[in-house]
């Protein structure tokens, strides 16, 4: 099955990014992905998640399934002329499943975080995260960095 | 010629370089001097259990904003920052991807000393308003990272 396009080739940087964030919203993860190079440049550095196009599915993939109730809430946007785009974010859900490497202990999160993505013609050709993996484990009951998956 | 849009982005894009070499200077006052009196500030993975409440790096800068980077200089006296990329626009919105680093020789936070050095990427976001001042400031960094490096395994 092939996902249309989301967008078309001419919007600027800032919707394509929206729209991406939007189909993650709503968990779908192919029509998200239409939106992002194959040769996108994947630095995801609170989960030592690098690499290219899988690893940037890969990790989007594993926050849905471990957060089913996952909100991204937007809290601010801003786009830029070099085709970079900003998103500061609301990672908020209920845990349901491992994630990272943590236990599932039905925690609530609200995790802020800062995405910086970068658009050329009309895919997203770099991602980066930036948010607090500290807080993460803190809101989901780990207790030390050397036993990530040691429930308390 | 120059159009206004540009001089804006030009602008924004002076202030925001300024803050970081007056940062590397540790000149907190002249970091403070180029944000606006009610300049807002957050440090989201700024949090610290104390033992009635939890301390949040929200506020003002001229109130928390100073307080954690003169805390943060002290604990770390060779404390710099190296500006990896810096992007700004004609809103007066600024992005700039920043390596701090730094060896510790006091007790940060709940961070006991062990003078270990770290150097943790960060993210800071920046609103210059049109006097030519930032009036908001917010910063993302991993601190897991920051932790580990500097050998503290508790999450707290």
């Amino acid at each position: 099955m092939t996902t249309a396009p989301l967008v078309e080739p001419t919007v600027a940087p800032g919707e394509i990014v929206t729209a991406f964030f939007d189909a993650i919203r709503r968990h779908d993860i192919d029509a998200a992905f239409t939106l992002v190079s194959p040769a996108v440049k994947t630095e995801i550095r609170p989960a030592e998640v690098y690499g290219g196009y899988d690893e940037a599915r890969g990790f989007f993939e594993a926050g849905l399934n471990a957060f089913p109730d996952l909100l991204l809430r937007s809290r601010r946007t801003a786009e830029f002329q070099d085709g970079r785009v900003l998103n500061e974010l609301i990672f908020e859900g209920t845990q349901s499943g491992e994630f990272l490497g943590i236990l599932n202990q039905e925690k609530h999160v609200d995790i802020e975080q800062a995405w910086l993505t970068e658009v050329c013609g009309a895919q997203i050709v770099a991602i980066s995260g930036y948010w607090d993996q500290n807080k993460l484990y803190r809101r989901l009951a780990v207790k030390r960095l050397d036993r990530i998956s040691i429930a308390s | 010629m120059t159009s206004a849009l540009d001089t804006t982005q030009e602008l924004t894009a002076r202030v925001v370089t300024e803050f970081f070499d007056a940062y590397r200077r540790h000149d907190v006052v002249g970091m403070a001097d180029l944000c606006s009196d009610n300049a807002d500030f957050s440090y989201p993975p700024f949090e610290i259990s104390g033992k009635q409440r939890v301390i949040h790096g929200d506020g003002k800068v001229h109130t928390i904003g100073r307080v954690i980077w003169t805390g943060l200089i002290h604990s770390f006296p060779d404390l710099t920052n190296d500006v990896t990329t810096l992007s700004a626009n004609s809103n007066g919105d600024a992005i700039a991807e920043v390596l701090i680093s730094g060896t510790q020789a006091a007790t940060w936070g709940v961070i006991a000393n062990k003078r270990q050095a770290y150097e943790v990427p960060h993210l800071f976001v920046f609103h210059v308003g049109r006097d030519g001042l930032i009036d908001d400031i917010t910063g993302y960094w991993d601190n897991a990272s920051l932790y580990r490096q500097l050998g503290h395994a508790e999450i707290d």
